[in-house]
Protein backbone atom coordinates (compact mmCIF):
# COMPACT_ATOMS: atom_id res chain seq x y z
CA UNK A 1 0.00 0.00 0.00
CA UNK A 2 2.42 2.87 0.71
CA UNK A 3 4.84 1.39 -1.78
CA UNK A 4 2.67 2.13 -4.45
CA UNK A 5 1.32 5.60 -2.85
CA UNK A 6 5.53 6.31 -2.76
CA UNK A 7 5.63 5.25 -6.86
CA UNK A 8 2.74 8.06 -7.27
CA UNK A 9 3.74 10.86 -5.73
CA UNK A 10 6.93 10.65 -7.20
CA UNK A 11 7.07 13.26 -9.85
CA UNK A 12 9.13 11.98 -13.16
CA UNK A 13 11.94 14.14 -14.07
CA UNK A 14 10.48 15.09 -17.73
CA UNK A 15 7.00 15.50 -16.15
CA UNK A 16 8.22 18.80 -14.39
CA UNK A 17 9.68 20.27 -17.33
CA UNK A 18 6.63 20.23 -19.49
CA UNK A 19 4.96 22.95 -17.18
CA UNK A 20 2.20 21.27 -15.28
CA UNK A 21 -0.90 22.86 -13.13
CA UNK A 22 -0.46 23.36 -9.35
CA UNK A 23 3.18 22.89 -8.78
CA UNK A 24 6.09 25.38 -9.62
CA UNK A 25 9.78 24.54 -10.60
CA UNK A 26 12.12 27.64 -10.89
CA UNK A 27 12.17 27.65 -14.81
CA UNK A 28 9.52 25.58 -15.37
CA UNK A 29 7.56 25.66 -19.19
CA UNK A 30 4.27 27.78 -18.97
CA UNK A 31 1.42 25.32 -17.82
CA UNK A 32 -1.66 25.56 -20.17
CA UNK A 33 -2.84 28.13 -18.29
CA UNK A 34 -0.38 30.60 -18.43
CA UNK A 35 0.52 29.66 -22.01
CA UNK A 36 -3.58 31.01 -22.87
CA UNK A 37 -2.82 34.15 -20.56
CA UNK A 38 0.54 34.95 -22.84
CA UNK A 39 -0.02 33.69 -26.33
CA UNK A 40 -3.51 35.68 -26.70
CA UNK A 41 -3.27 38.31 -29.24
CA UNK A 42 -6.41 40.66 -30.27
CA UNK A 43 -7.39 38.77 -33.30
CA UNK A 44 -8.66 41.52 -35.80
CA UNK A 45 -9.65 39.07 -39.33
CA UNK A 46 -12.14 36.27 -38.75
CA UNK A 47 -13.08 33.31 -40.94
CA UNK A 48 -17.12 33.20 -42.26
CA UNK A 49 -17.77 30.57 -40.28
CA UNK A 50 -19.77 31.20 -36.96
CA UNK A 51 -19.40 29.56 -34.03
CA UNK A 52 -21.68 27.57 -32.27
CA UNK A 53 -24.21 28.43 -30.31
CA UNK A 54 -23.19 25.83 -27.03
CA UNK A 55 -19.78 27.34 -27.29
CA UNK A 56 -20.56 30.47 -26.74
CA UNK A 57 -23.24 29.77 -23.58
CA UNK A 58 -19.96 27.75 -22.15
CA UNK A 59 -17.66 31.43 -22.89
CA UNK A 60 -20.78 32.82 -21.11
CA UNK A 61 -19.81 30.93 -18.14
CA UNK A 62 -16.75 31.80 -17.76
CA UNK A 63 -18.06 35.79 -17.35
CA UNK A 64 -20.84 34.53 -15.08
CA UNK A 65 -18.21 33.02 -12.20
CA UNK A 66 -15.82 36.42 -12.38
CA UNK A 67 -15.33 37.62 -9.41
CA UNK A 68 -17.07 41.35 -8.39
CA UNK A 69 -16.57 43.53 -5.58
CA UNK A 70 -19.07 42.66 -2.64
CA UNK A 71 -20.01 40.12 -5.26
CA UNK A 72 -22.56 42.43 -7.25
CA UNK A 73 -21.93 40.59 -10.69
CA UNK A 74 -22.60 44.02 -12.20
CA UNK A 75 -23.02 43.17 -15.96
CA UNK A 76 -25.75 41.99 -18.59
CA UNK A 77 -24.43 39.99 -21.40
CA UNK A 78 -26.07 40.85 -24.98
CA UNK A 79 -25.32 38.50 -27.97
CA UNK A 80 -25.49 39.68 -31.04
CA UNK A 81 -24.63 37.03 -33.90
CA UNK A 82 -27.38 39.05 -36.84
CA UNK A 83 -24.88 39.65 -39.72
CA UNK A 84 -26.94 42.16 -40.90
CA UNK A 85 -26.87 43.64 -37.13
CA UNK A 86 -23.39 43.66 -36.80
CA UNK A 87 -23.35 45.59 -40.10
CA UNK A 88 -25.18 48.02 -39.35
CA UNK A 89 -23.52 48.82 -36.37
CA UNK A 90 -19.91 48.99 -38.77
CA UNK A 91 -21.76 51.52 -40.23
CA UNK A 92 -22.97 53.41 -37.60
CA UNK A 93 -20.19 54.03 -35.81
CA UNK A 94 -18.02 54.88 -39.23
CA UNK A 95 -20.34 58.06 -39.41
CA UNK A 96 -20.05 58.43 -35.65
CA UNK A 97 -16.10 58.32 -36.62
CA UNK A 98 -16.09 60.51 -39.81
CA UNK A 99 -17.90 63.29 -37.55
CA UNK A 100 -15.73 63.11 -34.92
CA UNK A 101 -12.84 63.19 -37.23
CA UNK A 102 -14.50 66.61 -39.13
CA UNK A 103 -14.61 68.08 -35.79
CA UNK A 104 -11.35 67.02 -34.11
CA UNK A 105 -8.89 66.09 -36.32
CA UNK A 106 -6.97 69.24 -37.45
CA UNK A 107 -4.75 67.33 -39.55
CA UNK A 108 -7.54 66.98 -41.99
CA UNK A 109 -10.30 68.35 -40.96
CA UNK A 110 -11.67 71.77 -43.03
CA UNK A 111 -12.37 73.15 -39.61
CA UNK A 112 -8.45 74.30 -39.70
CA UNK A 113 -7.72 75.93 -36.11
CA UNK A 114 -10.83 75.32 -34.73
CA UNK A 115 -10.76 71.37 -34.80
CA UNK A 116 -7.42 71.70 -33.20
CA UNK A 117 -9.23 74.17 -30.70
CA UNK A 118 -11.42 71.49 -30.10
CA UNK A 119 -8.95 68.48 -29.83
CA UNK A 120 -6.82 70.28 -27.51
CA UNK A 121 -10.18 71.47 -25.25
CA UNK A 122 -11.29 67.45 -25.74
CA UNK A 123 -7.83 66.20 -24.43
CA UNK A 124 -8.37 68.18 -21.56
CA UNK A 125 -11.99 67.38 -20.99
CA UNK A 126 -11.49 63.49 -21.88
CA UNK A 127 -8.12 62.88 -21.79
CA UNK A 128 -8.51 58.80 -21.93
CA UNK A 129 -11.09 59.03 -25.09
CA UNK A 130 -8.94 61.90 -26.41
CA UNK A 131 -5.46 59.24 -25.83
CA UNK A 132 -3.40 59.94 -28.92
CA UNK A 133 -4.33 56.23 -30.10
CA UNK A 134 -7.86 56.58 -29.86
CA UNK A 135 -7.90 59.23 -31.54
CA UNK A 136 -5.93 58.16 -34.09
CA UNK A 137 -7.92 55.05 -34.83
CA UNK A 138 -11.15 57.26 -35.04
CA UNK A 139 -9.79 58.44 -38.22
CA UNK A 140 -8.65 55.04 -39.38
CA UNK A 141 -12.36 53.96 -38.52
CA UNK A 142 -13.61 56.79 -40.44
CA UNK A 143 -11.55 56.29 -43.45
CA UNK A 144 -12.57 52.14 -43.53
CA UNK A 145 -9.15 51.31 -42.92
CA UNK A 146 -10.00 49.80 -39.22
CA UNK A 147 -13.15 48.04 -38.81
CA UNK A 148 -15.49 48.03 -35.60
CA UNK A 149 -15.86 44.16 -34.96
CA UNK A 150 -13.42 43.48 -37.63
CA UNK A 151 -15.51 40.57 -39.66
CA UNK A 152 -16.52 39.09 -36.43
CA UNK A 153 -19.88 36.60 -36.89
CA UNK A 154 -20.60 37.03 -33.04
CA UNK A 155 -20.31 39.78 -31.05
CA UNK A 156 -20.69 40.09 -27.11
CA UNK A 157 -21.75 43.14 -24.99
CA UNK A 158 -21.06 43.94 -21.75
CA UNK A 159 -23.65 46.53 -20.06
CA UNK A 160 -22.23 47.38 -16.65
CA UNK A 161 -25.09 48.00 -14.28
CA UNK A 162 -24.14 51.54 -12.90
CA UNK A 163 -25.14 50.86 -9.19
CA UNK A 164 -23.27 48.01 -8.84
CA UNK A 165 -20.57 47.82 -5.83
CA UNK A 166 -17.94 49.77 -5.30
CA UNK A 167 -15.61 49.99 -8.70
CA UNK A 168 -18.54 48.59 -11.33
CA UNK A 169 -15.89 49.28 -14.47
CA UNK A 170 -13.01 47.29 -12.70
CA UNK A 171 -15.54 43.88 -12.33
CA UNK A 172 -16.76 44.54 -15.94
CA UNK A 173 -13.03 44.22 -17.21
CA UNK A 174 -12.49 40.94 -14.77
CA UNK A 175 -15.77 39.29 -16.22
CA UNK A 176 -14.68 40.18 -20.02
CA UNK A 177 -11.24 38.97 -19.59
CA UNK A 178 -12.47 36.41 -18.07
CA UNK A 179 -14.71 35.18 -21.24
CA UNK A 180 -11.77 36.09 -23.93
CA UNK A 181 -9.50 33.53 -22.10
CA UNK A 182 -11.71 30.79 -22.24
CA UNK A 183 -12.77 31.44 -25.56
CA UNK A 184 -9.26 31.24 -26.58
CA UNK A 185 -8.67 27.98 -25.13
CA UNK A 186 -11.57 26.63 -27.12
CA UNK A 187 -9.92 27.75 -30.10
CA UNK A 188 -11.38 31.26 -30.85
CA UNK A 189 -9.93 33.98 -31.39
CA UNK A 190 -11.25 37.63 -29.91
CA UNK A 191 -10.70 41.20 -29.41
CA UNK A 192 -11.97 43.46 -26.87
CA UNK A 193 -14.16 46.42 -28.92
CA UNK A 194 -13.88 49.78 -26.55
CA UNK A 195 -15.13 51.85 -29.70
CA UNK A 196 -18.92 50.62 -29.57
CA UNK A 197 -18.55 53.44 -26.77
CA UNK A 198 -19.13 55.71 -29.90
CA UNK A 199 -22.86 54.84 -29.45
CA UNK A 200 -23.42 57.05 -26.89
CA UNK A 201 -23.22 59.69 -29.33
CA UNK A 202 -26.85 59.06 -30.50
CA UNK A 203 -29.97 57.18 -29.29
CA UNK A 204 -30.47 54.32 -32.02
CA UNK A 205 -28.66 51.64 -30.73
CA UNK A 206 -29.05 51.90 -27.09
CA UNK A 207 -32.94 52.13 -27.96
CA UNK A 208 -33.01 49.31 -30.45
CA UNK A 209 -30.56 47.27 -27.91
CA UNK A 210 -32.46 48.16 -25.26
CA UNK A 211 -29.69 49.73 -23.32
CA UNK A 212 -31.15 51.76 -20.33
CA UNK A 213 -30.37 53.09 -16.85
CA UNK A 214 -29.08 51.64 -15.14
CA UNK A 215 -27.34 49.63 -17.45
CA UNK A 216 -24.47 51.27 -19.41
CA UNK A 217 -22.83 49.86 -22.81
CA UNK A 218 -19.15 49.70 -21.63
CA UNK A 219 -17.38 47.31 -23.46
CA UNK A 220 -17.87 44.61 -26.86
CA UNK A 221 -15.58 41.77 -27.31
CA UNK A 222 -15.64 39.91 -30.84
CA UNK A 223 -16.17 36.19 -31.39
CA UNK A 224 -14.98 34.28 -34.22
CA UNK A 225 -12.40 31.80 -35.51
CA UNK A 226 -9.48 33.55 -36.50
CA UNK A 227 -7.62 34.23 -39.97
CA UNK A 228 -4.37 32.15 -39.74
CA UNK A 229 -2.47 31.90 -36.44
CA UNK A 230 -2.31 36.05 -34.73
CA UNK A 231 -2.56 33.62 -30.85
CA UNK A 232 1.69 33.78 -30.00
CA UNK A 233 4.18 35.29 -27.54
CA UNK A 234 5.56 38.74 -28.26
CA UNK A 235 8.02 41.17 -26.83
CA UNK A 236 6.70 43.97 -24.43
CA UNK A 237 7.69 46.45 -22.48
CA UNK A 238 8.93 45.32 -18.97
CA UNK A 239 7.25 47.11 -15.82
CA UNK A 240 9.17 49.16 -13.49
CA UNK A 241 7.87 47.65 -10.08
CA UNK A 242 8.67 49.13 -6.61
CA UNK A 243 9.12 46.23 -4.36
CA UNK A 244 9.38 46.67 -0.91
CA UNK A 245 11.26 43.93 1.75
CA UNK A 246 13.41 43.95 4.57
CA UNK A 247 12.46 47.81 5.25
CA UNK A 248 13.66 48.87 1.97
CA UNK A 249 12.15 49.91 -2.02
CA UNK A 250 14.09 47.96 -4.46
CA UNK A 251 13.09 48.68 -8.34
CA UNK A 252 12.92 46.02 -10.21
CA UNK A 253 12.03 44.90 -13.76
CA UNK B 1 12.13 57.00 -12.62
CA UNK B 2 11.00 61.24 -12.71
CA UNK B 3 7.25 61.64 -12.76
CA UNK B 4 6.20 64.65 -15.06
CA UNK B 5 6.61 68.34 -14.76
CA UNK B 6 4.34 70.84 -14.16
CA UNK B 7 4.61 72.04 -18.01
CA UNK B 8 4.64 68.46 -18.82
CA UNK B 9 1.28 68.14 -17.12
CA UNK B 10 0.10 71.23 -18.70
CA UNK B 11 0.33 70.47 -22.30
CA UNK B 12 -1.11 68.23 -24.54
CA UNK B 13 1.42 66.99 -27.33
CA UNK B 14 0.84 67.31 -30.98
CA UNK B 15 0.39 63.76 -32.19
CA UNK B 16 1.98 64.46 -35.33
CA UNK B 17 5.35 66.52 -33.71
CA UNK B 18 8.39 64.79 -33.75
CA UNK B 19 9.27 67.29 -31.70
CA UNK B 20 6.79 65.87 -29.02
CA UNK B 21 7.18 62.24 -29.52
CA UNK B 22 6.65 59.02 -31.78
CA UNK B 23 4.56 56.72 -32.73
CA UNK B 24 5.59 52.53 -32.55
CA UNK B 25 7.83 51.49 -35.16
CA UNK B 26 8.74 48.13 -36.41
CA UNK B 27 11.76 46.70 -38.14
CA UNK B 28 11.10 43.93 -40.94
CA UNK B 29 13.64 41.15 -42.19
CA UNK B 30 13.53 40.94 -45.76
CA UNK B 31 15.52 38.09 -45.42
CA UNK B 32 12.75 36.35 -44.39
CA UNK B 33 9.81 38.17 -45.06
CA UNK B 34 7.94 36.36 -47.74
CA UNK B 35 4.96 39.04 -48.55
CA UNK B 36 2.30 36.63 -47.39
CA UNK B 37 0.91 39.71 -45.62
CA UNK B 38 -0.86 37.95 -42.49
CA UNK B 39 0.82 40.88 -40.81
CA UNK B 40 -0.50 43.63 -43.15
CA UNK B 41 -4.14 42.32 -42.80
CA UNK B 42 -4.39 42.57 -39.27
CA UNK B 43 -2.43 45.39 -38.65
CA UNK B 44 -4.94 47.74 -36.23
CA UNK B 45 -3.11 50.99 -37.35
CA UNK B 46 -3.36 49.62 -41.38
CA UNK B 47 0.59 50.60 -40.87
CA UNK B 48 1.64 47.58 -43.02
CA UNK B 49 1.49 47.03 -46.92
CA UNK B 50 3.48 44.21 -49.06
CA UNK B 51 4.52 45.10 -52.62
CA UNK B 52 6.85 43.57 -55.02
CA UNK B 53 6.19 40.35 -56.99
CA UNK B 54 7.74 36.67 -56.65
CA UNK B 55 10.46 36.50 -54.88
CA UNK B 56 10.75 40.22 -54.20
CA UNK B 57 7.51 40.09 -52.32
CA UNK B 58 8.56 41.82 -49.48
CA UNK B 59 6.31 43.69 -46.35
CA UNK B 60 6.83 47.14 -45.63
CA UNK B 61 5.57 50.06 -42.98
CA UNK B 62 4.43 52.69 -44.15
CA UNK B 63 6.14 55.75 -45.18
CA UNK B 64 4.99 58.61 -42.40
CA UNK B 65 6.49 60.37 -39.43
CA UNK B 66 3.72 59.67 -37.50
CA UNK B 67 1.92 55.46 -38.72
CA UNK B 68 -0.91 54.81 -36.35
CA UNK B 69 1.35 51.98 -34.73
CA UNK B 70 0.55 51.26 -31.47
CA UNK B 71 3.71 48.82 -30.87
CA UNK B 72 1.06 46.15 -29.66
CA UNK B 73 3.55 43.88 -31.88
CA UNK B 74 0.52 41.80 -32.92
CA UNK B 75 2.07 41.52 -36.39
CA UNK B 76 5.16 39.96 -34.91
CA UNK B 77 2.50 37.47 -33.00
CA UNK B 78 0.88 36.35 -36.38
CA UNK B 79 4.26 35.92 -38.49
CA UNK B 80 5.37 32.37 -38.55
CA UNK B 81 8.66 33.66 -40.43
CA UNK B 82 10.09 35.67 -37.28
CA UNK B 83 10.42 38.35 -39.92
CA UNK B 84 8.82 41.36 -38.19
CA UNK B 85 9.07 43.15 -34.62
CA UNK B 86 8.22 46.28 -32.81
CA UNK B 87 11.83 48.48 -32.45
CA UNK B 88 10.24 51.43 -31.26
CA UNK B 89 7.34 51.82 -29.00
CA UNK B 90 5.24 54.87 -28.97
CA UNK B 91 5.39 58.18 -26.51
CA UNK B 92 3.61 60.87 -27.39
CA UNK B 93 5.11 62.77 -24.67
CA UNK B 94 4.19 65.54 -22.47
CA UNK B 95 0.37 65.01 -20.82
CA UNK B 96 0.50 61.62 -22.17
CA UNK B 97 4.24 60.31 -21.49
CA UNK B 98 4.85 56.58 -21.07
CA UNK B 99 5.97 56.27 -17.07
CA UNK B 100 7.85 53.69 -15.81
CA UNK B 101 8.74 51.24 -18.36
CA UNK B 102 11.14 49.13 -19.70
CA UNK B 103 12.66 47.73 -22.82
CA UNK B 104 10.47 45.37 -24.69
CA UNK B 105 11.20 41.47 -23.45
CA UNK B 106 9.47 38.40 -24.41
CA UNK B 107 7.45 36.59 -21.57
CA UNK B 108 10.54 35.45 -18.92
CA UNK B 109 9.81 32.20 -17.28
CA UNK B 110 10.94 32.63 -13.50
C1 LIG C 1 -10.83 47.75 -22.95
C2 LIG C 1 -10.23 47.51 -24.29
C3 LIG C 1 -10.80 48.07 -25.43
C4 LIG C 1 -10.26 47.81 -26.68
N1 LIG C 1 -10.87 48.34 -27.79
C5 LIG C 1 -10.41 48.00 -29.03
C6 LIG C 1 -11.10 48.46 -30.18
O1 LIG C 1 -12.10 49.17 -30.11
N2 LIG C 1 -10.62 48.07 -31.39
C7 LIG C 1 -9.52 47.28 -31.52
O2 LIG C 1 -9.16 46.95 -32.64
N3 LIG C 1 -8.84 46.85 -30.42
C8 LIG C 1 -9.26 47.17 -29.19
N4 LIG C 1 -8.60 46.71 -28.06
C9 LIG C 1 -7.45 45.81 -28.22
C10 LIG C 1 -6.13 46.50 -27.89
O3 LIG C 1 -5.74 47.31 -28.94
C11 LIG C 1 -5.08 45.41 -27.62
O4 LIG C 1 -5.47 44.68 -26.48
C12 LIG C 1 -3.69 45.95 -27.37
O5 LIG C 1 -3.20 46.57 -28.54
C13 LIG C 1 -2.72 44.85 -26.97
O6 LIG C 1 -2.64 43.85 -27.96
P1 LIG C 1 -3.01 42.32 -27.65
O7 LIG C 1 -4.43 42.32 -27.16
O8 LIG C 1 -2.86 41.61 -28.96
O9 LIG C 1 -2.05 41.83 -26.62
C14 LIG C 1 -9.11 46.98 -26.81
C15 LIG C 1 -8.54 46.44 -25.66
C16 LIG C 1 -9.09 46.67 -24.41
C17 LIG C 1 -8.47 46.03 -23.21
S1 LIG D 1 3.62 38.11 -41.72
FE1 LIG D 1 5.86 37.96 -41.74
S2 LIG D 1 6.35 36.90 -43.65
FE2 LIG D 1 4.22 37.60 -43.84
S3 LIG D 1 4.37 39.61 -44.85
FE3 LIG D 1 4.39 39.99 -42.64
S4 LIG D 1 6.56 40.08 -42.08
FE4 LIG D 1 6.42 39.11 -44.10
S1 LIG E 1 3.03 46.71 -33.80
FE1 LIG E 1 0.80 46.59 -34.10
S2 LIG E 1 0.27 48.59 -34.93
FE2 LIG E 1 2.49 48.41 -35.13
S3 LIG E 1 2.83 47.59 -37.19
FE3 LIG E 1 2.69 45.80 -35.83
S4 LIG E 1 0.54 45.20 -35.86
FE4 LIG E 1 0.66 47.28 -36.70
Amino acid sequence: MTETLDVETEVPEKASQEGEMYTWHEGMEWNPVERIILERRSVRKYKDKQVPEKLVRRILEAGRFAPSAGNSQPWKFIVVRDREMIEDMEKYVRLRCKVLKFMLNWQTSPLGKFAWLYSQMGARLMPNLMHPIPFGATALIADGKLKLFHGAPTVILILMDTRGAAKPPVDVGICGQNMILAAHSLGLGTCWVGFVEVFKFGTKWNKKLGVQWPYRLVEGIALGYPVAKPDGMIERELQEVDWWEDGRKRTVF
Amino acid sequence: MAYLTFKERTTIPTYDNPEHGTSGRVVIDHERCNGCGNCALICPGDCLYVAGVGKHKKCYMIDKAFPDCMSCNDCQAICDRDAIRVSVTYDFGYFYKILHRGELAYPRNF
